[in-house]
């Protein structure tokens, strides 16, 4: 049997290459960056929603199913040049360090994931010219090693303000979709903020509030139990305050049909999810049709999620669309099953 | 807690009332007004959604993002300026509630501020301009000397396709049922003609070939007031949308 080839070490990718070792199919694993583990350890995640577990118990294991593994095949720093379908799977080019590789794979599972939103292109936030604005990208790492300090002083805030919705469900910004996560992610952040400095007040600035499912549970646990605030109005622009020393965010308290100008010591915007670069770069070298949304569309979404469409060719993950890390590893597994019974067929 | 809201409140006054030799005249059954929103109309939303100008209305979910930067609201402090709080009282039909900022919904001075950030690409300061036609089209905000001033403008190019001073005047004292003095009339006229800035009579300039023109724009005055005539207010319609020529 040839390889399966799997594009992308997130988790989705992880967990497909991890379940076809075990299945007994050799694996080829290429990620485009120097390490695995994809957004989760590039941006050192923190805990995880909604039961607060820390990332490395999620990602280790995932991990250390494919170190070491004499079944995979590990490219990391590898790109797919091109890839042109044979009788039976693809012939694909990969790329490392200049140097054009060919292989013969069986089947392809693309787990290319998103990245996060860059929230510099919502210019009012101010993000990237006022240091104490920051996204998921930093306040996790923050998190993660407990030092929630303010960059431009260096010193512990009082008060933060979460705003939700950063590149997300905005159509100025091109992305009308929700990237499902934001949410719980956010008040996720300030639970962990509290549990540990109960005297930082922390505000989420909300239009809906998408704990869906499960995830509502810490929803009413973060008021009940930890005390951070909802306001409902989604902030217009931030600004200095306090001559530069603090953050001015002016939005509308749409409950009480009020102008709220409140300073804030932080700021931290939910950066959305897009389509990643390597999912585009998929789409093209492929010829998959993207939804309008620049996500890859399964042939029957509510079929089989991990079915392209195309003989040999599945997905998983956030590929298809903003997608949470369970949803993403299961749907590595499924995606793993039907490569397998492909190339075996 | 003192109620401080004096609309809200309704006194019965006991001025002598004697129970067995106590006096307890004075304020009795003071109940508060009922402020529970009784009747909602869902015509208003459909009537600002078949607007030319007012189809975006129904993507508004309400986050204030609009409000959050309008300039009239935030930074001159017309707090009772709220687009989104107009938006919503159009889109559940809160007529009532609505008429209150009858005159306040013209107050947008059109920076746009709110159309550069609606994440759901509502053309807000088209729709709340909307609204205020709704209001001044089916009635509940009365037509304001400025209002006719406009009518009578409107009316006045088109008949003549350029301006006619003389006409234009005649219009609007007839709108506004006014009458000026002849003395003050000829007076301010010949001022006017000596100064050149009147043009009038069958000597003025006028523009060529206008009849022509003036059924394009007819016609096209015609179509953009082709939307859902308010509530008891069709023949006003036509008004509002800057036509109102007969």
């Amino acid at each position: 049997m040839n390889p399966v080839l799997v594009l992308g070490g997130g988790p989705a990718g992880l967990s497909a290459a991890g379940e076809l070792a075990s299945l007994g199919a050799p694996t080829i694993l290429v990620e485009r960056e120097g390490y695995l583990g994809g957004n989760p350890k590039r941006w050192h995640y923190s805990l995880l929603a909604p039961d607060l577990r820390p990332t490395e118990e999620v990602m280790d294991p995932l991990l250390g199913k494919i170190e070491g593994n004499s079944r995979i095949e590990l490219r990391l720093s590898t790109t797919l040049a091109k890839a042109e379908p044979v009788e039976k799977g693809y012939r694909v080019t990969l790329r490392s360090a200049g140097a054009l590789e060919e292989r013969d794979v069986s089947s392809v599972i693309v787990a290319t994931g998103f990245d996060h939103f860059d929230s510099r292109r919502k210019f009012e936030y101010g993000y990237g010219r006022y240091p104490d604005v920051l996204d998921f990208k930093e306040i996790e790492i923050m998190l993660h090693e407990d030092r929630v300090l303010r960059p431009s002083d260096g010193k512990p805030p009082k008060r933060m303000a979460w705003i939700l919705c950063v590149g997300s469900r905005d159509v100025q910004v091109g992305n009308p979709w929700c990237c499902r996560m934001g949410c719980v992610v956010s008040i996720k952040q300030a639970v962990e903020v509290r549990r540990k400095h109960p005297e930082i007040d922390a505000y989420v600035y909300y239009m809906d509030i998408r704990t869906y499912g499960l995830w509502e549970d810490l929803y009413w646990k973060s008021m009940q139990e930890y005390g951070v605030k909802f306001v409902r109005g989604r902030i217009g622009q931030i600004t200095l305050a306090e001559g530069g020393s603090r953050l001015m965010a002016t939005g509308e308290d749409t409950i009480l049909s009020r102008p709220t100008e409140v300073p804030f010591d932080m700021i931290i915007l939910a950066s959305g999810m897009e389509p990643s670069a390597g999912t585009k770069e998929v789409a093209t070298l492929f010829g998959l049709s993207v939804g309008p949304e620049g996500f890859l569309t399964p042939r029957i979404s509510d079929l089989n999620p991990v079915d392209s469409g195309v003989p040999g060719l599945f997905f998983a993950g956030a590929a298809t669309g903003p997608k949470a890390i369970p949803d993403a590893i299961t749907e590595g597994m499924g995606a793993a099953l039907r490569a397998f019974q492909y190339a075996r067929d | 807690m003192p109620i401080v809201e004096p609309s809200l409140v309704e006194v019965q006054r006991t001025e002598r009332l004697d129970l067995e030799g106590i006096d307890v005249s004075g304020d009795w059954n003071t109940f508060l007004r009922s402020r529970v929103a009784v009747d909602l109309d869902v015509k208003i939303l459909d009537w600002v959604k078949g607007h030319p100008q007012g189809d975006t209305i129904s993507r508004c979910w309400q986050c204030g993002t609009c409000t959050a930067g309008c300039c009239m609201h935030t930074d001159y402090g017309l707090q009772e300026f709220n687009p989104r709080y107009f938006i919503y009282l159009a889109q559940i039909g809160y007529e009532e509630e609505l008429r209150r900022y009858a005159d306040t919904v013209w107050r947008c001075v059109s920076c746009n501020k709110c159309v550069e950030r609606c994440p759901k690409g509502v053309k807000v300061e088209e729709v709340v301009h909307t609204i205020g036609s709704y209001l001044i089209a089916s009635g509940l905000a009365p037509e304001s000397p400025a209002d006719r001033f406009d009518r009578a403008y409107t009316e006045n190019l088109l008949r003549h396709g350029i301006l006619d001073e003389a006409d234009l005047f005649r219009t609007y004292e007839r709108l506004e049922g006014r009458k000026t003095p002849a003395r003050q009339i000829l007076r301010m006229g010949l001022t006017l003609l000596r100064s050149g800035r009147l043009h009038t009579g069958p000597f003025a300039h006028r523009a060529r070939r206008w009849a022509q023109m003036r059924s394009v724009l007819r016609a096209q005055l015609a179509r953009d007031a082709r939307c859902p005539a308010p509530t008891g207010a069709a023949d006003r319609t036509v008004a509002a949308e800057g036509g109102g020529v007969r």
